[in-house]
């Protein structure tokens, strides 16, 4: 594997007139946790979703895995995993045999599907309700099953858009564990996030993006020293990295919480 | 094809984990059946109208209930239910052709079809309907019937992907009963007024019709079955080159 999970260079989405990602540069190198900030509508998961083959780049090119995801596709599906934002399942199919099938789609034998099934089951902690079916999932279950599907094919770059929406704390710290555990076997992790803390605790790296365009990129560590050098905050939480970078500040918030939405 | 194949054995699974969308598959065409010979079989006697061929007025109604029973196009429906629930996009980030999306609901829409014609058949012969072209008859009328189902749910599904929405694609279906009953659907084409005459003539669900009526009522027609199974591959040919069109441009 190349030493840069993925590049991206001018990369752009319109929708008719409306720019939706606007010349975006990303460099990940492999093994990073890298985290993808921003406001609602800035653009996270059009780009996550240009990089997973999902949507048609406009302009700009990408490379995942080493590969250009305009022009293999199919080669950057075999070398990624992908759980999007909305925990795409299928209810009416128990967790086995989703990741079963999902196995049997990547070309793995029905041996071999059912092995690894096993396997992501228990890394997930799944293994007794894997045969009920998932619509009487909780939550915080369909988002630990969505995150071993994405697994199936042991990526190389797993890609989490907003995993942690929605959950309760305590469902929100497990998916955390489970992060690390993957990244700490090798894959390089691309994940999306609304909530600071959760790329504060996880992310080796961050870009902050706002109307289509990155605004800020660096450690936590460094994004935080640069404020408390500009600004002279004197203890910067990357809270005030992410208002002093969409342009938005503590007051102007808590009087116009619709500014942040 | 390998891939259609395992997805379409998911969306069987989905299918037979859902009986009550199948409820409905069987229902209502029996209930036609029933309602349509209940009001005409008097006017046309199986001993004194010549278009029956002997047998009763249920005989000519079986291919319309058949047909309506292989138009509920539900495999678009769960298509829709995936692309709302994102398990579509799933699908799509996993390295198969993105036709096998479709054309695994495809083989699926074909093995109900199979399973609901079999069933409505059996009942006519229980209710006294013979099939006159015999066991090979009964194996195309079958046939003709899941076929036209794997049609008509290649439409709803280029609706719901175009559409992307439950609401659309369920208002698409109803394009069908236009189409069935601009057909010879109460009486032979002959003898229907010019107008309806005309309008039957270029409707392909006609063709269709008279392919498993003549299977029931006649004999192997091979005329008529060849009209049907044409008009069948022909649309099933241009459904198949539009869903894949339309999911490899699906953005």
């Amino acid at each position: 594997m190349t030493n840069v999970a993925v590049r991206a260079e001018g990369l752009v989405k319109n929708y008719g007139d409306i720019e939706a990602v606007r010349r975006v540069d990303l460099t990940i190198e492999a093994g990073e946790v890298f985290g993808f900030l921003g406001p609602n509508g800035a653009g996270k998961s059009t780009t996550v979703r240009m990089l997973t083959t999902l949507l048609t780049i406009t302009a700009g090119s990408a490379q995942v895995a080493g590969l250009d995801v305009a022009t293999e596709p199919d080669a950057v599906r075999h070398r990624i995993g992908v759980a999007l934002q909305e925990a795409g399942l299928d209810p009416r199919q128990t967790g086995r045999e989703l990741l079963v099938l999902q196995g049997r789609l990547f070309g793995q034998t029905p041996q071999e599907a059912a092995a690894r099934a096993e396997e992501l089951l228990e890394l997930v902690e799944l293994q007794d309700a894997a045969d009920r079916r998932i619509k009487g999932y909780s939550g915080g279950m369909k988002r630990r099953l969505d995150l071993a599907s994405a697994l199936v094919n042991r990526p190389e770059v797993l890609f989490l858009d907003e995993p942690t929406t929605g959950l309760d704390p305590a469902s929100r710290l497990t998916i955390w564990d489970e992060v690390r555990r993957i990244n700490e076997r090798g894959t390089t992790v691309f994940l999306t996030t609304q909530y600071l803390e959760e790329a504060d605790a996880l992310c080796d790296r961050l870009a902050i993006i706002d109307g289509g365009l990155i605004v800020r990129e660096g450690t936590p560590e460094h994004l935080k020293a640069e404020l408390r050098a500009r600004a002279g905050i004197p203890n910067p939480t990357l809270d005030d990295v992410f208002l002093d970078a969409t342009g938005r500040t503590r007051s102007r918030v808590a009087g116009d919480v619709q500014e942040v939405a | 094809m390998a891939q259609a194949w395992t997805l379409g054995n998911r969306a069987l699974r989905e299918a037979w984990r859902t009986p009550e969308a199948l409820v409905p598959t069987l229902f209502i065409p029996l209930f036609f059946l029933v309602v349509n010979v209940g009001q005409a079989a008097k006017i046309f006697p199986g001993s004194t109208t010549a278009f029956l061929h002997g047998q009763g007025y249920g005989a000519f109604q079986l291919p319309s209930s058949l047909l309506l029973a292989a138009s509920f196009g539900t495999a678009a429906l769960f298509l829709v239910e995936d692309i709302e629930g994102g398990y579509f996009d799933k699908l799509r980030a996993t390295p198969i052709p993105r036709s096998a999306i479709v054309l695994g609901r495809l083989v699926a829409e074909f093995a109900k079809g199979l399973l609901i014609s079999v069933l409505i058949v059996v009942l006519g012969l229980i209710f006294g309907i013979s099939i006159a072209s015999g066991p090979l008859g009964f194996v195309l009328l079958v046939l003709l019937t899941a076929l036209w189902a794997c049609v008509f749910v290649g439409f709803m599904q280029l609706i719901a992907l175009k559409t992307r929405s439950a609401a659309a694609t369920n208002s698409g279906g109803l394009v069908f009963f236009p189409l069935l009953f601009l057909t010879p659907n109460f009486v032979p084409r002959d003898l229907l007024t010019r107008p309806m005459e005309i309008a039957a003539s270029v409707n392909p669900v006609t063709y269709v019709m008279e392919a498993l009526r003549s299977l029931i009522l006649e004999d192997l027609v091979w005329s008529k079955i060849a009209y049907g199974f044409g008009v069948v591959a022909v649309l099933f040919a241009l459904m198949i080159a539009l869903n894949v069109r339309v999911i490899q441009r699906y953005d």
